[in-house]
């Protein structure tokens, strides 16, 4: 008899603690994220998925807000648009959170009527596409920098400042791929050269993996323009244009925006890589002097501390991680509950933000993007500041 | 133990459903159906809903490659025909969905048989590349004629309409999308037993014999074509109803060769087999990611290493399927019945 009481009183015990176990998970603010961490993107989803846990993980080290942790929640979507959206709704259902980390640009597009409409939570996402950054049409969606069109905007805003000939309209050319990728900020490109007095002389466009790019070397050359632009690359076929630029004897400067900014591409340019240029929202691995990079640098020496370099797309994770936790004590500040319809109203309201060096000074003003970056150049296999923050609003 | 089941006549013996045996569990099935989706979350009612929009391509497919037995790399382009057709006629021309339904079907099956053409001429492997070249080209086309499929960025769609009652929900979509998914079942099913669907049948055994016989084997391969992109046609236009979007993404050369997976591994020639094939495709991938999930909050490095497994196990799973059942799911199905038929007595 005794025995069993004492068995009841264990398991009554037992039953107690895991329910006030799980009464105190329920206190948490739940993320869920749809990551590529398989498929064509893992190149960058492993990183982006791996930034945006340890950028909240970091949020829960510094308290979470006012002492409600985060709870990061994810799955492996292998960007394929139909798994992230069953993926997404499984989440949905089972964890009604207030925030969600997409995949790609296609499962914003697909989900935005139904996050208008019926999910209302709050969504950032690997993408950089101007659409979803478009607040009118997706108050929920934010993009994690600026746009491609702000990355460009940034990039010809340093030239129209820096003319390789002094009095002499700067010329520059745009290199894209034919795809969604490539072609997105390129009308909006057209336009801000043009506002800026900047020529915009010629415009190659390549098939997507293509190799042969002779044809479009050769308008290059006969063009030869101050500066030209990638977009719709991660590596190839950056390297050959540059290597056949240089054997053409073109003086030109080569820029890249986000994606066409990683090491991966600055390691396989090799000595092509002195001088190459880009946009990047966010500082680099090894900026020391950057409060947030010595944070970051700091978090990964105490969890992994076999880890000797973190790439762009970290950054971006991790960044995102920091808009999420920003909105959410923005959120807390104002004594609203923490749910996607209130994050969603503070987008707007985050104005001249301080990330500690990381992004700038960040403000979403005209839309759901930060519309701030730095441009890089390459030096000695790394890329080192080119210019202070630029603001496109 | 089924006890007393004789076949008087033809027509009993040819029946779909042969035994009151048969008859019951169908019964079962079809109130488990009805049931489903007052049971469970918009989770696995939209995975339902993607099972039965694949099952009416896979069946699609099986009437082409697994009765008729000419092979298809182009499936997935006429699914997408379907799907930019509903599409556009939605967008552009403001149509109902009851509508674009048989539209979609029709315009998959129209341009199916211009693809099915070179089959007068071609067979086996090199009729399988003159499908991959559809494939290809009808990716170009979704690609650039950006003015009607709006290129890259594809179309986006407002839910369908039924009777002025919006589809906006995987629940509402359920009571279209599964009957239609049935009904086509049923059509398949048919099909075989008419005089169209035994010359397929013919054709796909020995063509020359069938050629004997008196069937026309150009026209019955077209009409292959045709009925097999109808289905693809239709799955199209539900595809897009339910993602509520269409880019040329959904439509690329590994979606044809997962049709292919699925009537392979459901078994070829078989409609139960389609089914089961499209069932295996859609929910296995699903079911590892949950048992991934379980391992989640485990050591990192570890889960990067449990990530790229999935798809090594969905691979091996495919490849022990077919070692141990060369002929699918559907001829593993009929044994696990045989054995339950006489259970249990056996001899």
């Amino acid at each position: 008899m005794k025995s069993l009481r004492v068995t009841l009183g264990v398991l009554l015990t037992l039953c107690l603690v895991l329910g006030a176990g799980a009464a105190l998970a329920a206190d948490t603010i739940k993320i869920t994220a749809q990551q590529p961490i398989t498929g064509r993107f893992a190149f960058a989803g492993k990183h982006i998925h791996q930034g945006l846990a340890d950028s909240i993980a970091w949020a829960n080290e510094q308290g979470g807000v006012d002492g409600v942790k985060f709870e990061y929640i994810y799955e492996d979507s292998g960007y394929d648009l139909k798994r992230a959206v069953a993926s997404f709704k499984k989440m949905m259902a089972k964890y009604n959170p207030a925030m969600d980390y997409g995949e790609s640009t296609g499962q914003g597009k697909a989900l935005a009527p139904e996050i208008n409409s019926r999910y209302h939570v709050l969504y950032g996402s690997t993408s950089f596409s101007q659409e979803l950054a478009d607040r009118a049409q997706n108050p929920y969606m934010f993009v994690s920098g600026p746009t491609y069109a702000q990355q460009f905007g940034i990039l010809i805003k340093y030239i129209a400042a820096n003319p390789k000939t002094k009095g002499k309209k700067p010329t520059v050319a745009f290199f894209y791929s034919d795809t969604a990728f490539g072609r997105d900020p390129i009308p909006y490109a057209r336009e801000m050269a043009k506002k800026l007095g900047v020529e915009v002389v010629a415009e190659e466009v390549t098939a997507v993996g293509a190799v042969d790019i002779t044809s479009q070397l050769l308008d290059l050359k006969r063009h030869n323009p101050d500066y030209c632009i990638f977009q719709g690359y991660v590596v190839p076929p950056i390297p050959s244009i540059i290597r056949g630029a240089k054997d053409f004897g073109l003086k030109t400067t080569f820029m890249g925006t986000f994606w066409t900014m990683s090491k991966m591409l600055l390691d396989k340019l090799g000595a092509d890589g002195e001088g190459y240029m880009g946009v990047m929202p966010y500082a680099y691995w090894y900026h020391t002097d950057v409060p947030m990079i010595k944070v970051i640098q700091d978090f990964n020496k105490r969890h992994h501390p076999d880890v000797k370099y973190r790439p762009n797309s970290y950054m971006q994770g991790w960044f995102t991680g920091m808009v999420f936790v920003k909105l959410a004590k923005m959120c807390k500040a104002k004594g609203l509950a923490i749910t996607g319809s209130n994050l969603k109203d503070m987008i707007p309201q985050v104005k001249d933000w301080d990330t500690q060096g990381f992004a700038g000074m960040v403000s979403f003003k005209h839309s759901n993007a930060t519309a701030v970056g730095k441009v890089y150049v390459g030096k000695g296999g790394k890329f080192m500041p080119a210019s202070d923050w630029i603001y496109l609003d | 133990m089924r006890m007393g089941d004789f076949k008087q006549t033809y027509a009993a013996d040819e029946a779909v459903f042969r035994s009151g045996t048969v008859r019951f569990w169908l019964v079962v099935l079809f109130l488990a159906i009805a049931a489903f989706p007052f049971m469970v979350g918009p989770y696995l009612l939209y995975m339902a809903n993607l099972t039965g929009v694949a099952i009416i391509a896979a069946v699609g497919l099986n009437i082409l490659t697994g009765a008729a037995g000419q092979i298809s790399l182009g499936h997935a382009a006429f699914v997408g025909i379907g799907a930019y057709t509903s599409a556009i006629l939605t967008t552009k021309l403001g149509l109902p969905f009851l509508l674009c339904l048989p539209l979609s079907g029709l315009s998959a099956a129209f341009f199916g048989v211009i693809v099915g053409a070179p089959s007068m001429r071609m067979k086996g492997l090199y009729l399988c590349i003159a499908t991959l070249a559809a494939q290809v080209i009808f990716d170009f086309i979704f690609v650039h004629w950006t003015s009607v499929t709006g290129g890259i960025r594809g179309i986006n769609v407002p839910s369908a309409e039924l009777f002025g009652y919006k589809l906006d929900t995987e629940f509402k979509l359920y009571f279209v999308t599964i009957p239609i998914m049935i009904a086509a079942v049923t059509a398949a099913r048919n099909l075989f037993r008419t005089r169209v669907g035994r010359a397929f049948i013919a054709i796909r055994d020995r063509d020359i014999s069938a050629e004997l016989m008196g069937i026309n084997l150009f026209q019955y391969k077209l009409y292959a074509f045709a009925a097999s992109s109808f289905y693809a046609g239709v799955a199209g236009c539900l595809q897009v109803y339910l993602l509520r979007i269409v880019t040329p993404e959904h439509f690329p050369l590994h979606e044809s060769i997962r049709y292919l997976a699925m009537i392979i591994v459901g078994g070829l020639g078989s409609v139960l087999g389609s089914i089961f094939g499209a069932i295996f495709m859609t929910m296995v991938p699903e079911a590892l990611q949950s048992g991934l999930a379980l391992f989640q909050g485990l050591d990192d490095k570890l889960m990067s290493y449990l990530f790229p497994l999935q798809t090594v196990v969905f691979g091996l799973l495919i490849v022990v399927f077919l070692v141990f059942e060369p002929h699918g799911l559907a001829e593993m199905w009929r044994r696990v019945k045989n054995y339950f038929r006489l259970w249990p007595f056996e001899h």
